[in-house]
């Protein structure tokens, strides 16, 4: 397939490989981030005026789902503040390795746990108590705070970004995601890999670290744990790192076979289903059961949102598959057809992000003027109200993003049906009546 | 037939079901009152439906906090303490579905107090599903063949 | 250390610490009101201390619903506490004294027990230049004068068929020898009034469209109208926007009972009543207007009626009381 090579430019090889735009950005989003967390602990209460909620919830997630994954991939991983601190800390630098080396653990991380299941639990976690958290400033500022200093503790503890690769419950979905995108970190030529000695891309040299990630480039195939930090562009001695334009999904056309990330997407399709339902819909006794968390009422809700990603999205997923011919096990057919939703749930988010994004953009204007609702009025916003965007293409959006989705979904399946010999139609009949069932719920 | 004849002919079919422009049936219209309680963080009825045309009084009770109530789409709004009940009048000249929602912060789960307004039918519903349809009658064809002419070549 | 290194490390150790010290500097130095619902605490602090003839500046923040600000018998404009935003007020106190301030907007079934008070203190500035603000502590009320006991029933033993009209009975009342001052009118009710209309030659009807003729005569259209104000602001939410003591708060007073109590200091024995039904002749009859201020001034004593003495102005009553009446009378036509 056809592949542009944005690293050819000069302009954006030399941003790339220098480390200060880097470092700048970098600092600019940790501030951002620890005034958020800061705004969360000392800020008003009431959400929807507290910097906390506004620009993480509102501001960071429309960016977040509605450009950075579908078109940067891993992009937000790139500039992400928080495993900063503990990266600084590991490598003793902000800048380029140091002559002495800190003395850190730097132990391997334990074989079992690497797979992104711990992912998989930390968003589930964060999903359960998601009405709390995305309207609570106190909420948002602990959490945001516990993943810096998990971080930074697993820094110490561990090589590499383990907090990243294996716990940030938002690093699992981007991944994920991040398949679709049509932008790639990928090597240019395998042979140079396979001659190249030390392999200073993963292992680290005076130019810069091994990877971060614990990929090693020249085996890359595809984005999803790719955290496009460069460091390989930088030790790279052969210049061999490429960041490519690409077609939408290219990642997709070879299908996964780990459950890990079969469960994934089924559990990013449901949580956008149940939300869309639950926090969209006209149903009050829904919200309050999410929202009050411990009552007997949330653990009911709890448990159907757990049963609905790991039972019944997943069962009626199998019943569908169980029939169709194919020379490969279930398990594996199962999780090389999930594929198919993971452009079906990345349009999902973006369908139900949409509607909450347009309406409540607008407190971003006043949140930016008072940031802690303490009166302020720093750029002169302070008093814009709260007034819903774009309405009106709210509904023809949303239907084309999913039915987009279906249709990019349905594509998918054919072709992962494709590559292990198998029909996709039960697969496209179950992306289908997803489709018509957040239709109805959206819409 | 080639496949970017069929192509070009579903993509024609998915216009026409995004965008012709539907038979509307005469409706005399009517003046509608409904009488909605909000309480943190619902609306009771939180649903109703109203024809083209009819004149709409939605008379808001609020029965614990401040509430408003804003109609997307129409771009309108009301607020009503408790004991002080507020009409809002309109005309429901935009066909198709509209979420209310609270505007004047109500508590956390403001953000999600949210009601629907359907004027007539839900226009983008159906003709969403009928996209969706025709989507998956161009995929299923093909779904089914492409293991044989794998095998084949 | 390359010298990169260094600055950089310099940079973002500055650039973290003035993110942390600027907000919480700032933070520190906004000495902020509180308001939360009743249940939550109300107002924090709610005591403050003032001086006679010191501008007092208060920034209020709503931690969650709309609230209200308003200092009691005071002329002043309610000011809207909405959450998240601040609002400023600057009051001036001419006499020493405790002044109530009070939440404006009903914020849930507890919402009069947002109360507060403000401590003004220093010696009273010379009486000529004060303005129209709080009294002198109010004259004994009408019902302690009158040794009304506010809480014995005062059902009326006789109610009209129908609504009795002040326009008919103005005509009758013109010749009749009836005591035309305000002391008979607050002292009485309306159906001793009929009751001693009893030695005409009128009808029942008729004696009662005089009635209403003297209760009209009592009032202003203007008064009439900030009763009705008072009553949409203050009152409607349990007794109704139609006076028939089903506003939206009648159900869960009835319910609440103690559960809602429990968290008030103090108050472990009230139990809550149905708020009362305005348009019940039998009840709104048998009262005088003194009866009414009564019950309104003192409240209903842990039945859910809030205390009005320290929020309403002695004419604010009044003209409430006024506005009560015409659930009974037809004053139109």
């Amino acid at each position: 397939m056809s592949r542009f090579e944005l690293t050819r430019i000069p302009f954006i090889k030399n941003t790339l490989k220098s480390r200060y735009p880097q470092l700048a950005v970098f600092i600019v989003m940790l501030v951002g981030y620890i005034f958020a967390i800061l705004a969360g602990l000392i800020g008003t209460p009431v959400g929807s005026h507290n910097f906390s909620i506004v620009f993480v919830w509102i501001a960071w997630w429309a960016i977040l789902i509605l450009v950075a994954v579908p078109f940067f991939g891993r992009g937000w991983c790139a500039v992400c503040p928080i495993p900063l601190p503990g990266e600084w800390l590991q490598r003793g630098a902000v800048l380029s390795p140091p002559d002495k080396k800190p003395k850190w653990l730097n132990l391997r991380w334990p074989k079992f746990l690497r797979n992104i299941w711990m992912q998989n639990i930390s968003f589930l976690l964060l999903a359960l108590f998601s009405s709390v958290l995305l309207t609570t400033p106190n909420i948002t500022g602990i959490v945001l705070a516990a993943m810096l200093f998990a971080a930074i503790g697993l820094s110490t503890i561990f090589e590499r970004r383990a907090f990243c690769r294996y716990l940030c419950p938002v690093g699992g979905f981007i991944g994920l995601y991040s398949q679709t995108a049509p932008i790639e970190l990928r090597i240019k030529d395998k042979q140079i890999c396979v001659t190249c000695e030390g392999k200073p891309c993963y292992n680290g040299s005076a130019n810069g670290y091994g990877c971060p990630w614990d990929v090693f480039p020249g085996g890359l195939t595809k984005n999803t744990y790719c955290g496009l930090c460069m460091e390989c562009i930088r030790t790279c001695p052969h210049d061999n790192i490429a960041i490519n334009l690409r077609p939408f999904s290219a990642d997709l056309a070879k299908p996964s076979t780990r459950m890990d990330e079969a469960f994934k997407a089924f559990i990013m399709l449901g949580s956008a289903m149940i939300y869309a339902g639950v926090l969209l819909g006209p149903w009050g006794a829904f919200k309050d059961a999410a929202y009050n968390v411990g009552t007997s009422a949330w653990f009911i809700y709890a448990v159907i949102f757990l049963a609905i990603i790991f039972v019944i999205l997943p069962g009626f997923f199998t019943l569908g598959i169980l029939k169709t011919k194919g020379s490969l096990p279930l398990k594996q057919r199962f999780a090389s057809l999930a594929t198919a939703l993971i452009p079906l749930g990345l349009m999902f988010w973006v369908a139900f992000s949409l509607s909450f994004v347009l309406t409540n953009a607008s407190y971003i204007i006043a949140a930016f003027s008072d940031p802690l609702g303490l009166g302020w009025n720093l750029f002169g916003t302070a008093n814009a109200v709260w007034q819903p965007m774009l309405t009106f293409v709210l509904a023809p959006a949303q239907t084309l993003a999913l039915v987009g989705g279906l249709i990019w979904s349905a594509r998918t399946a054919q072709k992962a049906a494709n590559e292990i010999r198998t029909s996709s139609i039960s697969v496209i009949a179950f992306s289908f009546i997803l489709t018509l069932v957040m239709l109805w719920l959206l819409l | 037939m080639n496949s970017r004849f069929i192509l070009l002919l579903f993509v024609m079919a998915g216009l026409v079901v995004a965008f012709a422009p539907l038979p509307v049936q005469p409706i005399t219209p009517q003046e509608r009152t409904f009488r909605i309680d909000a309480r943190q963080y619902a609306y009771s009825p939180s649903e109703f439906k109203v024809n083209p045309g009819d004149k709409v009084n939605i008379q808001l009770v609020s029965t614990d906090v401040v509430h408003g109530l804003y109609v997307d789409g129409y771009d309108i709004s009301i607020e009503a303490d408790p004991g002080q009940t507020k009409t809002l009048s309109f005309v429901a000249d935009k066909p198709g579905s509209f979420r209310f929602r609270c505007n004047v912060t109500c508590g956390a789960m403001h953000p999600f107090m949210i009601g629907k307004l359907t004027v007539g039918t839900n226009n983008w519903l159906y003709r969403s599903i009928g996209l969706a349809v025709l989507a998956v009658i161009g995929f299923l064809p093909l779904s089914s063949f492409i293991p044989q002419t794998k095998n084949m070549d | 250390m390359k010298r990169s290194e260094l600055i950089s490390r310099i940079l973002i150790t500055v650039a973290i610490v003035s993110v942390v010290g600027a907000p919480l500097y700032f933070w520190s130095h906004t000495p902020l009101i509180h308001v939360h619902i009743a249940e939550d605490g109300g107002w924090s602090p709610d005591v403050i201390k003032a001086n006679v003839n010191e501008p007092l500046n208060l920034k209020l923040t709503s931690d969650d619903v709309v609230h209200g600000f308003a200092v009691g018998q005071m002329d002043m404009q309610s000011v809207d506490v909405l959450p998240g935003k601040v609002a400023d007020v600057t009051l001036n106190f001419d006499k020493p004294g405790i002044y109530t301030f009070f939440c404006t907007r009903w914020c849930g079934i507890n919402h009069w027990r947002m109360r507060g008070t403000i401590e003004v203190s220093g010696s009273p500035a010379d009486p000529s230049t004060s303005s129209g603000q709080r009294p002198e502590p109010a004259s004994v009320p009408m019902y302690v004068t009158l040794g009304l006991d506010i809480d014995a029933p005062h059902d009326s033993p006789s109610i009209p068929f129908s609504q009795p009209s002040a326009i008919n009975g103005q005509q009758l009342a013109v010749n009749l020898p009836i005591d035309r001052s305000t002391e008979y009118y607050l002292g009485n009710s309306p159906y001793q009034v009929f009751d001693e209309l009893g030695s005409t030659s009128l009808t029942e009807i008729q004696r009662w469209n005089v009635v209403a003729s003297i209760w009209q005569s009592n009032t202003t259209p203007e008064s009439l109208a900030n009763g009705q104000h008072l009553f949409a602001q203050n009152c409607a939410a349990c007794h109704g926007e139609n006076g028939a003591g089903n506003g939206v708060f009648a159900d869960d007073l009835a319910a609440a009972d103690e559960s809602s109590m429990q968290t008030m200091a103090g108050s472990d024995n009230m139990t809550m009543q149905s708020p009362v039904d305005f348009t019940n002749p039998t009840r709104m009859l048998g009262a005088s207007p003194a009866l009414l201020q009564g019950k309104i001034l003192r409240g209903g004593m842990g039945t859910g009626m809030p205390m009005w003495g320290s929020i309403f102005t002695e004419e604010q009553i009044w003209d409430l009381i006024a506005y009560l009446y015409s659930f009974q009378f037809d004053y139109h036509n």
